[in-house]
């Protein structure tokens, strides 16, 4: 059987940034008018509307901390019922905390998870060419 | 911009059977609500000259409604949206009946919830979902598909920095049960709710269990706006309108990067200007209850209670009966039905009205009310009403 969970659809505005993840980086979108980052990518800047807009690499070191977490009983889409408990992170960057990533925490029992508990990136390789940046507790 | 206040009126309210199963069309509910508000207004179909309705394409249209009540009307609209769309739609008729587009205007939302198009998921096509959420491949291949999740992780942050906590949720399942148990058309009449049985309730997703999360159900409601003039030819008692925020929206919650402010936020502050009152003015509320946390960060965004006294307020019992302010008072979409957010209005408007009056259901004095809506964290509106 091959992956059975939705895989990232990329589009004219976020496919840089599903590429760098299926090399196993991390780029994310920046406004060169206003220098605030973008997350998730798209069209213009969300702050002002500019499309003065670049990626910036921030490579395959990525730390973080949980920002706040559910974890489900329950799938509530198609292809999670072998996952279940299913915790699910908004994860705020350690080098860029305006930009929040959400992700699965993964490696870790839900009674151990807690806001402001260090995390880093990790990339799943789900498919021949696809990857998903996932987290896993520091230990 | 014209001054509204008190220049506009609810005049009719209605509602088909509640069920799990209709075995019906949303257009056969629609036109069971839509005569019951005109029969309550005391007005005939043919004095409706604007229908509006919303929907997640799971309705029919008000040209169809207005047609097989035997109307040719001079306005149809049909919108995409869920919570918050009474208020906004409240609002856009107004704008109309201003303008002298139209004088009398229905306003309904109908569906099989349960039975047919159930907002809680459930044979979704996840690629659409992707593309239809803004945002969405960055959380639905992580399996964050349903509100629940999304708003749960607007919920565990803002209750980590306030200290609300699991029982403050439960005050709010178990307050808005006990009024379900004075409302024999309420879904979970006859089951009420405590607060052991809450909180010994496993979670669907944290830090929501099945009590937090609202019902689905068939129905429909309908509601008729009209002018303070036109409204003094009606048999009803005319519910006032003081203020109204349509809509107010703050971006990028989509993608919940920034848990620190609500639309609700903005709503409040303008609600409150435009109607002249303030929060301790109230004295009766209906809170957009699709979530029980939902109601709690609405309680701080309107000011009921202070930011991080919140929790002490539900759990002193001011949500029930005699407390300061009883909310959701037919049990709301926690226990009562759930049309996204019209059957809280239609409860509001009886309450106002003392349309209960002589039983343990009325709120004692009432004259002033709230009623919020909800679409999300990055969309609300709200109403402020009076007898
Ligand atoms: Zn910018």
């Amino acid at each position: 059987m091959g992956y059975q969970k939705p895989i990232p659809l990329k589009t004219q505005d976020n496919q840089p940034y599903w590429d760098a993840a299926d090399r196993h980086e991390l780029v994310i979108q920046k406004c060169e008018s206003c220098q605030s980052y973008s997350h998730p990518p798209g069209p213009a800047c969300a702050k002002c509307g500019s499309t003065e807009l670049s990626w910036q690499n921030l490579g395959s070191e990525i730390n973080g901390t949980v920002y706040s977490y559910v974890t489900s009983y329950r799938p509530f889409l198609p292809g999670f019922q072998d996952d279940l408990p299913l915790t699910i992170a908004i994860v705020e960057l350690e080098k860029t905390p305006a930009v929040r990533i959400i992700g699965n925490i993964l490696n870790c029992t839900p009674e151990d998870i807690q806001i402001g508990m260090p995390v880093k990136m990790a990339w799943q390789d789900i498919t021949d060419d696809r990857s998903l940046p996932q987290w896993i507790p520091v230990s | 911009m014209a001054n509204i206040k008190d220049r506009y009126a609810i005049v009719g309210v209605g509602e088909s059977e509640r069920s799990k199963n209709s075995g019906t069309t949303p257009l056969h509910l629609a036109l069971d609500a839509a005569r019951a508000a005109i029969q309550d207004a005391g007005l005939e179909a043919k004095d409706i000259d604007g229908f509006m309705s919303y929907s997640e394409n799971d309705s029919c249209t008000s040209h169809q409604l207005a047609t097989y009540l035997g109307v040719r009307p001079k306005y149809v609209k049909d919108i995409m949206g869920g919570g918050s769309s009474t208020e906004m739609l409240i609002a856009d008729a107004i704008g109309l009946i201003e303008t002298g587009q139209v004088q009398t205007v229905l306003i309904y939302r109908s569906m099989n919830g349960r039975s047919g198009v159930r907002m809680g998921g459930g044979g979704w096509d996840v690629n659409m979902l992707q593309s239809a959420i803004e945002g969405g491949s960055f959380i639905i291949p992580y399996g964050a598909g349903s509100p629940g999740q999304w708003f749960g992780l607007f919920a565990t942050r803002h209750m980590h920095e306030t200290g609300l906590t699991k029982e403050h949720l439960g005050h709010v399942c178990v307050s808005f049960y006990e009024h379900a148990q004075r409302n024999p058309k309420a879904y979970f009449y006859g089951k009420p709710l405590t607060m052991e049985e809450y909180l010994h309730t496993p979670a669907l997703s944290t830090p929501f269990n099945k009590h937090d999360f609202c019902l689905e159900s068939d129905e429909a409601n309908a509601i008729i706006v009209t002018s303070a003039e036109r409204a003094k030819d009606c048999k009803s008692r005319p519910v006032y309108i003081m203020g109204i925020a349509a809509r107010q929206c703050v971006s990028h919650a989509h993608y919940w990067s920034d848990l620190s402010e609500v639309a609700s936020d903005y709503v409040a502050a303008d609600v409150y200007k435009k109607a002249g009152v303030k929060p301790s003015d109230l004295h009766v509320a209906s809170i957009y209850d699709c979530y029980s946390w939902v109601v709690l960060r609405q309680l701080e965004a309107y000011g009921i209670a202070p930011r991080g006294e919140v929790g002490n307020f539900v759990a002193e019992g001011n949500l029930r009966m005699g407390g300061k302010l009883p909310s959701n008072t037919a049990g709301g979409m926690l226990s009562e039905g759930y049309t996204h957010g019209m059957n809280n209005v239609l409860e509001i408007v009886r309450q106002i009205r003392h349309d209960y009056k002589g039983t343990d259901r009325q709120v004692e004095n009432c004259e002033i009310g709230l009623c919020t809506g909800w679409a999300g964290p990055d969309i609300a509106g709200a109403m402020i009403l009076r007898n």
